[in-house]
């Protein structure tokens, strides 16, 4: 299993490497984000585990490259820094975990293992109706401005749903299934509550209300 | 253009305005007096006339119209001293007789009515004067009588008095400048002695500042001070963090360096696993300091927005838990600001939701309101929960229930601290069914310490 390691500290990269080829993946290493941006674009890797801190660049920079130019591969940032706004910085940039330093090195491979297996069966999932796009893997909405929003899960099955058939009614009944809620009777007014919500995204006619029935999504807006 | 640089003092500002608006007050009021003045001498004089007039009248009729019957000469002149012409169809008497070329041509028979004459032109008679006349007639000989009376000579003391007027004006507009100066400089004597104060503890001569501001300042006075408390505070805490961290990770360093410079031991597998946990010791201290240091506590001027940061955080969670779902149940609306510094609320979000999403089984709710002046985080998750018995210990620092799941046990315990910052509360409950509450009541306004 091809792994892309990029990490400035030698002493932790050759460690780090021996490590992980004895966990049976086979590693490149580099130092710098320049030659990590090219690798990531060029090779065919299967997970890539990135520091942030490098000596000729921000490794968010290299990650967004990477997702930019279609280098899909999962990976794991690894950093000092443990600020929450960093970890939703690095997800948000296309990482799939976050590991801060020190870390133990079955913790490493465990979560190396997780997210490949992850990003196994996934195929690029894009959901497209009328000017938006709804991506299943990173569970977020792109709009036509290239703009991403990320929503939370019932925000992202209520709106798979609609988005699956556009102009197809569904009554609140239905939509009401893929309300996952701790409350044991979800209400109607929850979903009215969300739909108020995703229309804030999407624009006030994109869903439309069909009275005593139900909404559709309207993708001819 | 601008004609006058804006003054930035409040003396300056004050001067400015206040200066030209007496002084133009004065002067509408000397303006007015002049006029005043006039009115009433011309009213006054009238009125004489008019008498005088009658009397003239009186006088007439008691001698049936025969004009030269009258005692005249001097006598009215006399008793007036006011020039009269008195015209019959066969007589014009005018008195005195310099004056007969100016007042003979008003002897027409007209309606009874005072008039002005100014600017006439004739010597030995004056040039402005305010006349009276009236047409009567006595056993149907008609009779105009005029009383006149030198108005040249009232105007020039009507001057002196106005020129009077005038200067007393001045002499107010000099006192009115000095009342102004002075009340000024006796108000703004406060904020001299605050900017003294402010002098005082920049070059540190006091370290607060207790100078007597006016109402208006305090707050401000108050203001800087709570900040420079806060400066100390900050400087100490960081001190002690510094102090405590150097004491707890030198020593472990010396021992792991000891090992490692006697060339000639081997590392067998025991000291391996001792130096691996100083090394462990040292990062644990080193995070424990790091995120106490970190967070900021309540900060004047700062706010978060709880339902966007939540939203990132929940996103990011249900990344990173595929198989879990975070959801977010809100009363707050999106653009609502809480006086929270931003660090400080994700860290209590993130580690409690971090919390959560190990422990749940399929899903997390957060829930965000805002009651009666409390800010309110609820978050709740169906995972198996915590012993009743240890809910209680729950938020110790450095205590681990889940020896399994990776972490530092410091999360709870961070937010602990950062609540109690915030004089809040932090309460844990176990639900009946399955599943584990964390709920966070923080105050919107804090009581000032």
């Amino acid at each position: 299993m091809r792994l892309l390691l990029v990490e400035d500290d030698r002493l932790l990269a050759e460690g780090l490497a021996s490590q992980l080829e004895k966990a049976g993946f086979s590693v490149d290493t580099t130092r710098t984000a320049r030659e990590a941006i090219l690798l990531g674009e060029q090779e065919d890797y299967r997970v890539g585990i990135l520091d942030l801190g490098l000596p000729d660049g921000n490794g968010l920079d290299v990650l967004r490259k990477w997702r930019s130019s279609n280098a899909s591969f999962p990976v794991l940032i690894l950093t000092a820094r443990g600020y929450w706004e960093d970890k939703v910085n690095g997800l948000k940039a296309g990482a799939d975990d976050y590991l801060a330093k020190p870390f133990q090195t079955e913790e490493l491979i465990a979560r190396l293992n997780a997210i490949v297996r992850r990003s196994e069966g996934r195929v690029q999932t894009l959901v497209t109706a009328g000017r938006f796009v709804l991506d299943e893997n990173r569970q977020n909405l792109k709009m036509e401005d290239g703009t991403e929003h990320s929503l939370t899960g019932t925000e992202f099955r209520l709106l798979r749903c609609l988005m699956s058939r556009p102009g197809q009614v569904f009554s609140k009944e239905q939509l009401m299934e893929q309300l996952y809620n701790l409350n044991e009777s979800p209400n109607e007014n929850t979903i009215e509550a969300y739909i108020r919500r995703l229309r804030k995204l999407v624009g006030p006619e994109t869903i439309a209300t069909r009275r005593g029935q139900g909404y559709l999504f309207n993708d001819a807006v | 253009m601008t004609l006058f640089r804006k003054p930035v003092s409040v003396k300056g500002t004050l001067l400015l305005l206040l200066l030209p608006a007496g002084i133009g007050l004065i002067a509408i009021a000397w303006l007015v007096q002049g006029l005043l003045l006039e009115r009433m001498s011309r009213e006054f004089v009238e009125g004489r006339l008019k008498d005088e007039v009658a009397f003239l009248e009186h006088h007439i009729r008691q001698a049936e119209g025969q004009i030269d019957m009258l005692q005249t000469g001097d006598y009215f002149e006399e008793v007036f001293h006011h020039a009269f012409a008195i015209k019959s169809p066969d007589q014009t008497v005018i008195s005195p007789q310099s004056w007969s070329p100016l007042l003979s041509p008003l002897l027409q028979p007209d309606e009874q009515k005072s008039i002005r004459v100014n600017n006439a032109k004739i010597s030995n008679a004056p040039s402005d004067i305010l006349a009276y006349r009236k047409s009567f007639s006595v056993k149907d000989i008609p009779i105009t009588v005029i009383v006149s009376e030198d108005m040249g000579a009232l105007q020039n003391s009507q001057a002196e008095l106005h020129a009077w007027t005038a200067i007393v004006s001045i002499l107010l507009i000099f006192l009115l400048v000095g009342i102004i100066w002075f009340g000024i400089n006796q108000s703004m004597r406060p904020v001299v002695s605050l900017q003294a104060a402010l002098k005082r503890l920049q070059s540190g001569e006091i370290s607060r500042i207790n100078a007597r501001a006016p109402e208006e300042f305090r707050p401000l006075v108050q203001q800087l001070n709570q900040l420079l408390d806060s400066l100390d505070q900050r400087l100490e805490r960081s001190r002690d963090a510094l102090a405590n961290l150097s004491h707890s990770v030198k020593t472990p360093i010396a021992a792991v360096r000891q090992i490692l410079e006697d060339t000639e031991r081997a590392l067998p597998l025991a000291l391996r696993e001792e130096m691996a946990a100083r090394l462990n010791d040292i990062d644990r201290q080193l995070e424990a300091e790091m995120r106490r240091s970190r967070f900021a506590g309540p900060q004047v001027g700062k706010s978060a927005q709880p339902v966007k940061q939540a939203r990132d955080l929940l996103w990011m969670l249900g990344r990173l838990y595929p198989d879990k779902t975070f959801e977010l149940s809100t009363g707050v609306s999106e653009e609502r600001r809480w006086p929270f510094e931003e660090h400080d609320l994700n860290e209590i979000l993130g580690n409690l939701l971090d919390n959560a999403g190990k422990w749940s089984r399929r899903c997390i709710e957060l829930s965000l309101r805002e009651t009666r002046g409390q800010m309110r985080i609820v978050i709740s998750d169906d995972g198996p929960g915590v012993a009743e018995s240890a809910l209680g210990s729950l938020g110790t620092r450095g205590l681990r229930l889940d020896e399994q799941t990776p972490g530092h046990g410091l999360g709870l315990a961070i937010v602990a601290e950062i609540v109690q910052r915030y004089q809040g509360s932090l309460a844990f409950t176990q639900k009946d069914s399955q599943g584990f509450v964390a709920t966070v009541e923080v105050p919107i306004e804090r009581r000032s310490d």
